[in-house]
């Protein structure tokens, strides 16, 4: 029996905007565009093992150039700028085609609308970036056989956490952007490629970033050569899993805020 | 009356610009048609109705309850808004399902209700189509039907027939009266006055963001037969129908639009040219049918000088 005094219960209604959001999420142009992005890795994946493998100087494994796919490729790009132009574009995009209405006429409290948007993000880009570092990480590992591709395998799962909370992390920062702003995405390009820069800078200033945190959690880069010179410092696993749920909580809490108190005018 | 919706010297600017100026009124059960022309605020006092905008100063209730933060109460209120949006690539039943979930009903309730409603715009055949795919007029009805399939008490209509073909719009008419009947509040916007009485005679009528007055439609009736009346219809075939109109004696002019799509009717019996629209619309293939509203204005413009 539906109580009608009171909104539909937050985790039923959120589920039911996760279902009608993911729709449109997973069967939109962005998708598409996101799916071709982050599937690059596995042509570039299959060039090397059919073509480039033989060229490469064996002291370049192929696990370094899954780690650089990973890291310079996945965290430092790709996965924030879908973050970016996903998780900006929840609301969004619900004003600009008017279909906002709809979602405030219903019993819910708002803050249940974008839970349940942020949980259909969270899903399709999950879904669409982790097979995909997945089918590289084996593609690459077993071109030269499979030697101690059991071994790099709780890399891979790793790999996939950070993955994940790098897409939590940026999407809860955009979606605030997102109903913080009319036009979220060009200050967001400029955080990400302007603000997340400083995280290479010694000294304390890289604990402002996002980046320094999420890639401090990545465990197979080499200890002493190659990419992790260019990593600046590592912080503590524990500092950065605290940051970065915080990060999460705090923005979202903030978003969910704003969205809940303003008032969105559809123009005819 | 007890009020089912009340305005307390309620006012709502955007800036510098006053939408709605200081509102008195109170809405009861029936239809109750808000009528005034383009810009007047129509849609403003449907946003604050709705909950959608709160008022910049006095009170808007609904049920008894502040309208703005007030979620709860669309188990109780159902809107059609005015802009034709939605969610294309859904079809018209998940469309409905979709957000008859929101309102909270399990799965199998949802189905239910979603082709009940359907069936009551008359889209149940169309229902497993794209959004995407359908006319004008299927679009307004499907809106329609999210509007009515949680059985809300209170129903808030923008522009509800509008772009609908002749047999559409007086099914949808029809269904507005019988939901008026059954004591629901209904309250339906247009700039339209034949569209507004056709559904109800208690109207309220608004301009510059003030009600002007609130009462019998009649009245309005007698200044507007004073002033044409313009009826502009999309058709397959303009000219069919242009020769089907253009002997009537209250036919004042005709005018093709571009590309021969369009057919602009002016009468000075509106009632009268509706009633004969009824069999030519349907040999002719009209599909869509506006009033523009000049006349209204000048309704307006008449009883604004008092």
């Amino acid at each position: 029996m539906r109580d009608t005094s009171r909104p539909v219960p937050f985790a039923r209604a959120s589920r039911a905007v996760f279902d009608l959001a993911l729709e449109g999420m997973v069967w939109s142009r962005r998708s598409l565009l996101m799916a071709v992005l982050l599937g690059l890795p596995i042509v570039f994946a299959i060039v090397y093992r059919v073509v480039l493998a033989a060229h490469i100087p064996p002291r370049v494994t192929p696990f370094d150039l899954y780690g650089a796919v990973v890291v310079f490729y996945y965290l430092r790009n790709v996965l924030p700028l879908a973050a970016l132009f996903y998780a900006s574009a929840l609301i969004a995009d619900e004003v600009e085609g008017k279909t906002l209405t709809y979602l405030l006429t219903r019993p819910v409290r708002r803050e249940a609308i974008l839970a349940g948007k942020f949980a259909a993000y969270v899903a399709t880009t999950l879904s669409l970036a982790l097979p995909a570092v997945v089918v590289t990480f084996f593609i690459l590992l077993t071109s030269r056989g499979r030697v101690g591709l059991g071994g790099a395998v709780p890399d891979l799962l790793r790999d996939l956490g950070v993955l994940a909370l790098a897409l939590l992390a940026y999407g809860a920062l955009f979606t605030l952007l997102g109903v913080l702003l009319k036009r979220p995405v060009i200050p967001g390009l400029l955080f990400l490629f302007v603000w997340e820069l400083i995280a290479n800078l010694p000294g304390y200033l890289p604990r402002f970033t996002l980046t320094a945190y999420l890639r401090s959690l990545v465990r197979h880069r080499p200890a002493e050569e190659g990419i992790s010179e260019i990593f600046g410092q590592v912080l503590p696993a524990a500092l950065c899993l605290e940051v970065l749920a915080g990060a999460i909580i705090v923005c979202l809490a903030a978003a969910a805020w704003i969205f809940s108190t303003r008032e969105y005018v559809m123009d005819q | 009356m007890t009020a089912t919706l009340e305005f307390v010297r309620a006012s709502r600017w955007y800036g510098q610009v006053i939408a709605l100026n200081d509102v008195t009124t109170a809405i009861g059960p029936g239809v109750t048609g808000l009528l005034g022309p383009n810009g007047a605020g129509k849609s403003t006092f449907l946003k604050l109705a709705a909950g959608q905008l709160a008022p910049s100063q006095g009170e808007v209730k609904m049920l008894g309850k502040p309208a703005w933060g007030s979620p709860e109460l669309f188990h109780r209120v159902g809107l059609c808004p005015e802009a034709d949006a939605f969610w294309e690539q859904l079809t018209g039943l998940q469309f409905l399902i979709g957000l008859l979930r929101l309102t909270g009903y399990d799965e199998a309730e949802c189905r239910q209700r979603a082709e009940n409603a359907l069936h009551e715009v008359a889209l149940l055949d169309a229902k497993d189509r794209k959004i995407g795919g359908y006319s004008k007029g299927m679009r307004q009805r499907v809106k329609l039907a999210q509007t009515l399939a949680h059985d809300p008490e209170v129903l808030l209509l923008d522009e509800p027939v509008s772009g609908m073909d002749p047999v559409n719009r007086r099914h949808i008419v029809d269904l507005v009266r019988r939901l008026g009947r059954a004591g629901r509040t209904v309250v339906v916007s247009s700039h339209i006055l034949h569209e507004v009485e056709a559904m109800t005679r208690r109207v309220l009528l608004i301009h510059n963001g003030r009600i002007l007055a609130e009462g019998d439609v009649r009245e309005i009736r007698d200044l507007m037969d004073e002033h044409p009346h313009t009826v502009a219809l999309r058709a397959r075939d303009t000219r069919a129908l242009a020769r089907a109109v253009v002997g009537l004696p209250h036919v004042i002019s005709l005018t093709f639009g571009a590309e021969g799509e369009w057919l602009t009717v002016q009468t000075a019996r509106p009632d009268e040219l509706y009633g004969n629209l009824a069999a030519a619309a349907e040999e002719a293939g009209v599909s869509e049918m506006y009033s523009p509203d000049e006349n209204l204005e000048s309704v307006f413009r008449y009883l604004v000088a008092g």
